[in-house]
């Protein structure tokens, strides 16, 4: 008999069916009596004074109920303490294109964006900073007052010694990388809808009712109140279906409180879908990032300090980016053994959207440094690629140079699988030219040991309810985005309560019905909700094992709880193989479900006259349970430990988690040295998750981390001119469809983490910051070529590879010599269909009308 | 994403939409709608009236005629990639609209609608150009014949006039040359960044004549003559030195994807490659 029911089991996702008849519904699927549209006016400048905004022509538009501008709400804030610097709709600044101006309700969506064209803004323009070398050094017109030289935030660390550990290295390289923006591009487009209840008397709004496409409702629940300035205890945020987040929703956007503000303002309930080029504004993705990196390595390949500098370009507003900016510096550690690490971190910055959490929060960028400078090294000193990562594995149980503890860490199996079965040892340098192989490893937090808000509550709570037919229904914060949220709590409450997964309903992410788990983001759900869902179940089974001891007469320690059927250790076996279990199981569900609580009480009566019983039904202990102290319910709650919390540095907070997870991958590619295209033609791709609660779902994540990474490694890029974004929908941003999806071969390897729910870690993010560096260190061993800027369009192969030859060949492009990565600055040609800079707003006559103040004669 | 208000006519005679073409200045005729809609609805384009010939019976032929094969105007890129007539007559068509977008925009699209549009990055420019084919156009005073060749002016600009309607399209049967269209396609919208399409008759080892049309280089597709001549008379051996003349003397395109000297670098090696191929045809 397997040691588990449930866990380790492949199952479809409990929501699977609902998402694949359409019976599901999305935000945008929503609609409550009375709805209006609301649309926002959006900046055409990057960096512009409002002078003044007339709203009254808009607002006499028949349809328009209600006009709101940043005078409507005035407080600031943002999803970090220290960063409140963001006004749901501009006050006084507008910091980007795209910032949001003002909002429309309107009863339906071309009175609305009829009623955007008579909005007249005049705005002063102001010189923007698009490059954050360049903004570091400004004066003047400081993009926020408060922040000099246009710097969020930098911080300088040093653990151990790391100049002189660099001095006394016999092999030092030094490189500077580049990795260009990149944004999530989740399927669903987000999505607000607010409502007001309006008392019957007062005829003022009430209670706020919000249903949003978010990966984190007690966040916006707690923004609301303070921008709406209503108790939390008026505000319901519920989380309907989420069509994808990556952390494009782990914060608030200003769509949910810009509905909200103009929900109040209409006094009737306002829907908000952004528009797939309004998803690219908002943004939050992943900061184009510059790193200067710097590693000094003995003879035999062990490094003996790491040192780097980072800039991040994080946009208009602070964001997620404090945390950004210390996740790179922070993970730094924790993967190889490092003794000496020094870290320059800048956070910048520029007039274009915030940039934020986004799949390996942090991380990805300074991966894809690391590991492609390890392969410098590796060839230099004329070891294999796979050895050195094997010469400095970390040994755990052990706390690195920057106070992460790690203990479980399934490394150096992900290091061997992947080159077993890509056969790397025969087939590594010796593919025939333009083919070839590259490794890489990467590792990621199982969420963060310190909550961003800072405070001793514990990050998740869940809590548990059973019916008196033994129906389950679990009560947690935790918000299903796709990634399995929803499953992995079932799973876990059905495996201790020893009942079956369809028993099991979750009520989910409604912050009137569920209690306090601070989202869905930095990996920490499975690990954290998950040892919460584990503690609430085991919390009520401890109450039914109480009661259904006293029926069998046995101590409650005596009884095993699996599959609906609840016997004594030493019948463990016997009760479950055989017919009679069955039957019993059989009978217990027609009383539950055909014949009703009379019935059933009539049947309880009867087996309670017959005697001490040797097995019961999950139903019947139940029944039991109720009988003897009422309500069966438990509470179960996760903190992280003390001593997962890292160190006490200033910036200490971020790094530290209770587990880490591990990847290794191989990828095999082809270069065309002529076209300078790169194939990707099969990624091997090891993940220690601890343990996989559901493989197919495992599995599920890997394969997407790599292709989400494959996109940042070839093709996907946020390019920009002057603060436009020139490349603002699905047609011009390149992620990878299924047509270039490579063949993925994930492999799950199992380290049994000792605080994990059943030892389970994170499975959805770690493997994506390997897949660049792979993808790099493949295309080298292809055709000698170092790329420093990612992503490796086929200008930046070429152009290396005539580098490569010393051939003095036209220069194609200034950003793609590898010498001097500079951005490339020459786009937005003529084919670029939706014409460039601020001068495409002209072409539309929404954004006409509010240019003519400022932007002259046209 | 909302377009203006238009009207919407769907005539069911050519006549009626040529006249309903006139009526106003500001309308646009609508075939398969693959271009013109996305433009109407980012308000880039904002005609007043669509004139919709998709109800007008008998523009959707491939049939042959002579030494041609004709094409109906309202013919979409499926029907054209699965001609058994073109595969085995004139297969360089076929070949050309196998390649356009993915499967719901050839079960929708036209060669008439696309012709007329002269997206840049269009893939039948190519080969209509390296067929010399004959582009039909009814208008209020009849029909006229425009040759490929004279047919694109420029970014979206053709020899049609507004009044214009193109009703068929004529290409030569090529059963005695070698035909290949190979393109390299934006990774993201399927337009070709280059799309070369070849026509090649080799004979005894000599090159007799070569025809070649190029896609997504410049303003508007256009042939490679300069290739054409160094080609001409010479062995197969000569395609590697002719194809570096692919983009000479063009103005070439740039954008975020590819600059203007990395498509003129596509260009020749596309070309050649192209080439290459047709020859390895050619020589069976």
């Amino acid at each position: 008999m397997n040691e588990f029911s449930v866990i380790g089991k492949r199952i479809a996702m409990v929501d699977a069916a609902g998402k694949t008849t359409g019976a599901g519904k999305y935000t945008d699927d929503l609609s409550v009596p009375g709805m209006l549209v609301g649309k926002i006016l959006h900046s055409p400048y990057p960096h512009a004074r409002i002078k003044r905004i007339a709203t009254s022509r808009a607002a006499k538009l028949d349809g328009v109920v209600a006009v709101v501008t940043g005078k409507d709400a005035r407080n600031p804030y943002g999803i970090l303490p220290v960063g409140h610097d963001e006004h749901a709709l501009a006050l006084d600044k507008v910091r980007y294109v795209g910032d949001n101006v003002a909002c429309v309700a309107a009863v339906s969506e071309t009175i609305a964006e009829k009623a955007l064209e008579l909005i007249d803004v005049e705005y002063e323009l102001l010189p923007g900073y698009f490059d954050p070398e360049e903004s570091m050094k400004a004066q003047t017109d400081l993009i926020h007052d408060n922040k000099p030289h246009n710097i969020e935030k930098d911080y300088h660390h040093v653990f151990g010694d790391p100049d002189k550990a660099l001095a006394e290295a016999d092999c030092v390289m030094e490189g500077r990388f580049i990795a260009n923006e990149v944004t999530h591009a989740a399927m669903e487009p987000h999505s607000t809808l607010a409502a007001f209840e309006i008392d019957s008397q007062t005829g003022k709004p009430g209670r706020l009712t919000v249903w949003s496409s978010t990966q984190v409702p007690y966040y916006l629940q707690h923004k609301l109140s303070l921008v709406l300035e209503m108790p939390m205890a008026q505000i319901r945020v519920i989380k309907p279906l989420v069509g994808g987040g990556f952390g494009g929703k782990s914060e608030v956007i200003p769509l949910e409180i810009i509905a909200a503000i103009a929900a109040r303002a209409a006094r009737a309930p306002v829907k908000i879908t952004y528009t797939r080029e309004e998803v690219f504004w908002a943004h939050r993705g992943r900061p184009r990032t510059i790193i200067d990196l710097k590693t000094g390595v003995k003879k035999d390949g062990t490094i003996t300090a790491v040192k780097a500098r980072v800039v991040q370009d994080g946009g208009g507003y602070c964001s997620y980016g404090v945390v950004t900016i210390l996740y790179s510096g922070a993970l730094l550690g924790a993967l190889y053994d490092i003794p000496n690490i020094g870290y320059d971190g800048y956070r910048v910055l520029t007039n274009k959207p915030a940039c934020g959490a986004m799949r390996g929060h942090g991380t990805v960028n300074v991966r894809f440094a690391f590991e492609s400078q390890l392969d410098e090294i590796a060839l230099k000193l004329n070891l294999d690629p796979a050895e050195i990562r094997r010469r400095n594995l970390l040994k755990p149980p052990c706390v690195t140079v920057n106070n992460l503890r790690v203990q479980s860490y399934g490394l150096p199996e992900c290091i061997e699988q992947v080159v077993e079965r890509s056969k790397w040892r025969e087939r590594k340098g010796k593919l025939s030219r333009g083919r070839g192989l590259g490794i890489a490893c990467s590792h990621y937090v199982s969420g963060a040991a310190n909550s961003i808000i800072r405070s001793d509550m514990p990050h998740s709570t869940v809590n548990i309810k059973i019916d008196r037919d033994g129906g389950v229904v679990v009560y947690t914060g935790t918000s299903e985005i796709g990634q399995g949220s929803d499953t992995m709590t079932a799973q876990v409450a059905a495996e201790v309560l020893g009942c079956s997964l369809g028993r099991v309903k979750i009520v989910a992410a409604d912050t009137d019905l569920t209690p306090i788990d601070i989202g869905s983001y930095s990996s920490r759900v499975t690990f954290m909700a998950g040892n919460a869902t584990l503690r609430a179940a085991e919390e009520v089974k401890k109450q039914i094992a109480l009661a259904a001891a006293r029926k069998m007469d046995c101590a409650p320690e005596e009884l095993v709880f699996r599959d609906d059927l609840i016997v004594r250790g030493d019948d463990f076996g016997k009760g479950f193989a055989g017919e009679g279990a069955r039957a019993t199981q059989s009978e217990a569900s027609v009383s539950g479900h055909v014949e009703g609580q009379i019935l059933r009480g009539s049947l309880q009566q009867k087996r309670k006259d017959e005697g001490p019983k040797d097995q019961m039904t999950f139903e019947e202990a139940v029944v039991a349970a109720i009988d003897s102290h009422g309500a069966l319910t438990g509470t179960g709650s996760y903190a992280p430990p003390l001593e997962a919390r890292g160190g006490k540095h200033k910036g200490a907070g971020v790094g530290p988690s209770p587990a880490y997870s591990y990847s290794a991958q191989v990828a095999e590619v082809t270069v065309d040295e002529e076209t300078g295209e790169v194939t990707v033609h099969k990624v091997w791709a090891a993940h220690d998750c601890g343990r996989a609660l559901n493989p197919v779902s495992v599995e599920g994540q890997i394969i997407g981390s790599v292709w989400m990474g494959m996109g940042q490694a070839l093709t996907e890029e946020m390019v920009w001119k002057d603060g436009m974004l020139m490349n603002p929908g699905m047609l011009e941003y390149r992620s990878p469809s299924s047509v270039e999806s490579p063949e993925v071969e994930p492999i799950i390897v199992e380290s049994i983490d000792p605080e994990g729910p059943f030892g389970a870690k994170e499975c959805s993010e770690g493997s994506l910051a390997a897949t660049i560096p792979a993808i790099s260190n493949a295309i080298y061993d292809a055709v000698g070529i170092r790329l420093h800027e990612c992503p490796f369009t086929p200008e930046r192969v070429l152009a290396a590879l005539r580098a490569l030859k010393k051939s003095k060949h036209i220069n194609l492009t200034e950003g793609v010599d590898p010498a001097a990565p500079t951005r490339f600055r020459e786009h937005g040609g003529a084919l670029c269909f939706r014409g460039k800079g601020p001068e495409r707003h002209a072409l539309d006559p929404g954004r006409r009308e509010a240019t003519v103040e400022a932007g002259g004669d046209d | 994403m909302i377009p203006v208000n238009f009207d919407y006519e769907s005539p069911s005679t050519l006549a009626e939409a040529l006249k309903l073409l006139a009526s106003r200045e500001d309308a646009k005729v609508l075939a398969g709608g693959h271009s013109l809609l996305p433009a109407m609805k980012l308000r880039l384009a904002q005609p007043a009236l669509l004139v919709d010939i998709g109800r007008i019976a008998g523009l959707s032929y491939i049939r042959e005629s002579n030494d041609q094969i004709l094409v109906g105007a309202m013919t979409t890129h499926a029907d054209i990639a699965s001609s058994k007539l073109l595969q085995r007559s004139s297969p360089l068509l076929s070949q050309a609209a196998t390649q356009i977008g993915d499967t719901q925009v050839r079960n929708r699209g036209t060669i008439g609608g696309s012709l007329a549009q002269a997206h840049p990055g269009a893939d039948y420019p190519a080969a209509v150009l390296a067929l010399d084919a004959q582009i039909i156009a009814a208008g209020p005073s009849g029909e006229r014949v425009i040759a490929a060749t004279a047919f694109f002016v420029g970014m979206f600009t053709t020899a049609l006039r507004p009044d214009e309607i193109i009703t068929e399209v004529r290409v030569p049967k090529t059963e005695n040359e070698s035909v290949v269209y190979k393109k390299h396609h934006h990774p993201a919208s399927g337009y070709a960044v280059v799309g070369v399409a070849v026509r090649l008759k080799v004979s005894g080892g000599k090159i007799e004549s070569a025809a070649l049309g190029l896609s997504g280089v410049s303003q508007n597709a256009y042939r490679a003559t300069a290739v054409e001549k160094a080609l001409r008379g010479k062995p197969v051996a000569a395609i590697r030195e002719a194809a570096a003349h692919a983009a000479e003397n063009i103005e070439a395109l740039g954008d975020y994807y590819a600059s203007a000297e990395y498509r003129k670098h596509l260009a020749t090696v596309m070309t050649r490659r192209a080439l290459e191929q047709a020859a390895s045809g050619a020589a069976k």
